[in-house]
């Protein structure tokens, strides 16, 4: 356990090394545009993974989080010219209050229900978002970048560098959780609620503390993403593709280990950025929509299940 | 066995050499020659479309119409002596995949040139790129893009002009017919909510009472209980704003509800009514309609190469499987061509900087008419149509290709008919 904590921080020592490294020699700016996205959605589905994959609490409201994160950005931008740092640490606030409200509000509910009720909590931030007026309303608003950090030559390359941080961090809170007594108690109510609170799992709690972290997570992402863009509409902000692709990207890489996120969503958003100028049509949407029902049936524990019983055939076919 | 396999590892190894000396062969390849392919390479023009999501409908006409520029201008040899190629990527109607796009443009596929996606919601996050590096932007049908970065290099095909041109004419017409008050009804969405603040503005300034204004979730379908309360507030001029399933919705609701004997003129902003397929599901409920348009088939519409354009876009436009019409934005992609072939030919060059001040400074003559352009990179002066539709009938889509289905009553220049009124009159 502990040699693999040692190796976990190394290796996300080496992957920021990695990421820091690239934007001082690659000039192509290219590569940081695509891998900003790649990485949003690592994080977003690592994120999202704690509440639904550990809790098992399938939540479509992810766009209503990145959403939040978003307007969160441009509305300290607009108010208060609020540097980038601030603005991340406002919307994890923000988005750790909002799954407390969501929790408290829905966490009662169970299985298709929840989900609903996460859908329906994007639709009621979007609609009151587009009748604000002084974060742009329906008409969205264009934000200008304020000069880049002297340790960076541009933008891009700095919210490259953030966003890998923000994947870092996410990674190292949903491994925490994985191995600490919140995950075995996650895992207990996943697998029987009613029987996990009979055994003295306080259920309602580590649901709320899971709602908790994974808001704040899903929101802190979303945040950069204003600057990003240096435009925001209620209508790409709360943008429902965010919700099923990090669903998608969970399911596809496996949400019962906490790489499993991390391997569907490295895999899923490279697609869709080669996708996108490669084939570029409605073609995409037909590879991603077979890749899912592929994975779905073949692979319905994803790629850690499937490399799980792989393994266990290899070993079960050696003691025979 | 064994021996197949010494004599492939073999072959392999020849091949090796013969591929290593042929690449090195190709990379010590005289300068000369890459100078020679760097004159005849196609200049490349790179954009985004949208081909799938909500703006598709209007990305595919449009990219059409480019595409025809594109097979003219190579036919008649290309520009500076070399084809022209366009580099299309999908954008699916969203902002935020156009930021990628661009820089792989820009930077990967290295394009000459630069026009932008259609419509104003995947334009906004390239402006402050396309600024920041000093790019020129021919841009597609977006609306006030450009009013806060205001980059100097960036050029709108459409033919909005200033922001409150489409306000003032619908407010001018209504006015001439004896309107006073307004009704404004707004679909929540970006370019709805941008035309009716103008709306409000005009109206305020000409002091005239806005006695109805109500914004609608974008997705409504059911709008008797709105309609109802409009005609209640009796209004003498409605100006709408909405967007294609909402103005089928609206004209429905309108022809079962009616919206008063006050009503001097309807219309104005609705999005959809400019589409074949919308207006042919519509039919004859459009009648009376006066709204917003970019080209119709109408004697003072035609210059040079129009009638040309649409006999090759209605073939294309089967086998494209698009807007059997593509009045719109068609046209526009194909005048968005012809800036920058008239800007390359006079200049002699590609340079950016030389292309800009070229298109700033002179009028360019285009199949939509001549082209001029203002300091922000808008059209100089509105050439927005507002027309009415007349003697409209059910389910004929070729109906609409003659003229006098949809009269132009402005601007005076184009003008084709006078306006039919009060609106529930014009509607029989």
């Amino acid at each position: 356990m502990k040699r693999n904590g040692i190796a976990f921080w190394i290796g996300a020592a080496l992957f920021l090394a990695a990421a820091l490294l690239m934007t001082k020699v690659v000039s192509n700016q290219y590569p940081f545009f695509a891998g900003y996205v790649i990485l949003q959605f690592i994080a977003l589905a690592v994120a999202w993974s704690i509440l639904g994959g550990y809790a098992g609490y399938v939540n479509f409201g992810t766009s209503a989080f990145f959403g939040v994160g978003v307007y969160s950005s441009v509305f300290l931008v607009k108010a208060f010219g609020a540097p980038l740092p601030v603005q991340i640490l406002t919307a994890a606030a923000i988005g750790a209050l909002m799954g407390f409200a969501l929790g408290l509000l829905t966490l009662r509910m169970q299985g298709i229900f929840f989900s609903i009720a996460t859908i329906a909590l994007t639709i009621i931030i979007e609609t009151a978002v587009t009748n604000w007026r002084y974060v742009g309303g329906a008409a969205g608003i264009q934000i200008q970048r304020p000069p880049v950090s002297a340790l960076f030559d541009n933008y891009v390359q700095m919210l490259f560098f953030v966003q890998a941080v923000l994947v870092v961090l996410a990674v190292a809170i949903s491994r925490y959780i994985q191995n600490s007594w919140i995950g075995r108690g996650l895992q207990a109510l996943k697998d029987d609620e009613l029987a996990a609170e009979c055994s003295g799992v306080p259920t309602l709690r580590l649901k709320l503390l899971a709602c908790v972290i994974s808001g704040a997570l899903l929101c802190a992402v979303g945040a950069p993403s204003a600057m990003y863009l240096q435009f925001a509409n209620p209508e790409s902000a709360f943008n429902l593709n965010y919700s099923v692709s990090t669903l998608a990207m969970s399911l596809i890489g496996g949400t019962a280990h906490w790489s499993g996120p991390i391997i569907g969503a490295i895999l899923l958003g490279t697609t869709q950025q080669l996708l996108t100028v490669t084939i570029s049509s409605e073609v995409n949407v037909l590879v991603l929509g077979v890749m899912l029902v592929l994975f779905v049936v073949g692979a319905p524990e994803g790629i850690i299940g499937l490399i799980r019983r792989i393994f266990r055939n290899r070993n079960e076919g050696r003691e025979s | 066995m064994s021996k197949r396999v010494s004599k492939s590892g073999s072959i392999t190894r020849r091949r090796l050499l013969a591929t290593a000396s042929a690449g090195a062969a190709l990379a010590a390849s005289p300068l000369g020659i890459n100078l020679l392919q760097a004159q005849t390479a196609p200049i490349r023009i790179g954009m985004s479309m949208p081909q799938t999501g909500g703006l598709a409908g209007g990305g595919k006409p449009s990219l059409l119409g480019i595409e025809i520029w594109r097979d003219d201008v190579n036919a008649k040899g290309g520009l500076l002596g070399r084809k022209v190629e366009l580099v299309v990527y999908d954008d699916k109607s969203s902002a935020s995949e156009t930021p990628a796009i661009y820089s792989k443009l820009i930077d990967v596929d290295k394009v000459d040139l630069l026009f932008a996606p259609y419509a104003t919601v995947p334009t906004a996050p390239i402006m402050p790129m396309v600024k920041q590096r000093g790019l020129l932007l021919i841009g597609n049908f977006s609306f006030q893009v450009n009013s806060k970065v205001g980059h100097d290099m960036w050029f709108n095909n459409a033919p909005w002009g200033p922001p409150d041109s489409w306000a003032t004419s619908f407010l001018d017409i209504g006015q001439k017919a004896g309107g006073k008050s307004v009704a404004l009804l707004t679909a929540d969405q970006e370019f709805a909510q941008n035309l009716v603040k103008t709306t409000r503005e005009v109206a305020a300034k000409r002091n005239m009472p806005v006695v109805f204004d109500q914004a609608y979730p974008p997705n409504t379908v059911e709008f008797s209980s709105i309609i109802r309360a409009l005609k209640a507030a009796k209004p003498d001029i409605v100006y709408v704003a909405s967007y294609p399933p909402d103005s089928a919705g609206i004209l429905r609701a309108v022809n079962e509800i009616g919206v008063g004997d006050n009503v001097k003129i309807f219309g104005g902003g609705m999005v959809g009514l400019q589409f074949g397929s919308v207006m042919e599901n519509l039919g004859s409920l459009l009648n009376g309609v006066v709204n917003y348009n970019s080209w119709l088939p109408e004697k003072s519409m035609y210059y040079d190469g129009t009638k040309e354009f649409f006999e090759k876009y209605t073939k294309r436009a089967v086998e494209a499987k698009v807007d059997p019409l593509g009045y719109y934005l068609a046209p526009f992609g194909y005048a968005s061509g012809q800036l920058v072939e008239q800007a390359i030919n006079a200049t002699k060059s590609l340079d950016q900087k030389g292309l800009a001040k070229y298109l700033r400074e002179n009028t360019h003559k285009t199949i939509v008419g001549p082209i001029a352009f203002s300091a922000d990179g808008e059209r100089k002066e509105s050439a927005v149509l507002q027309a009415q539709f007349r003697g409209v009938a059910d389910k004929n889509i070729e109906q609409f290709r003659t003229s006098g289905k949809q009269v132009i009553l402005f601007p005076e220049s184009l003008k084709s008919g006078e306006l039919v009124s009060p609106f529930e009159a014009a509607r029989k």
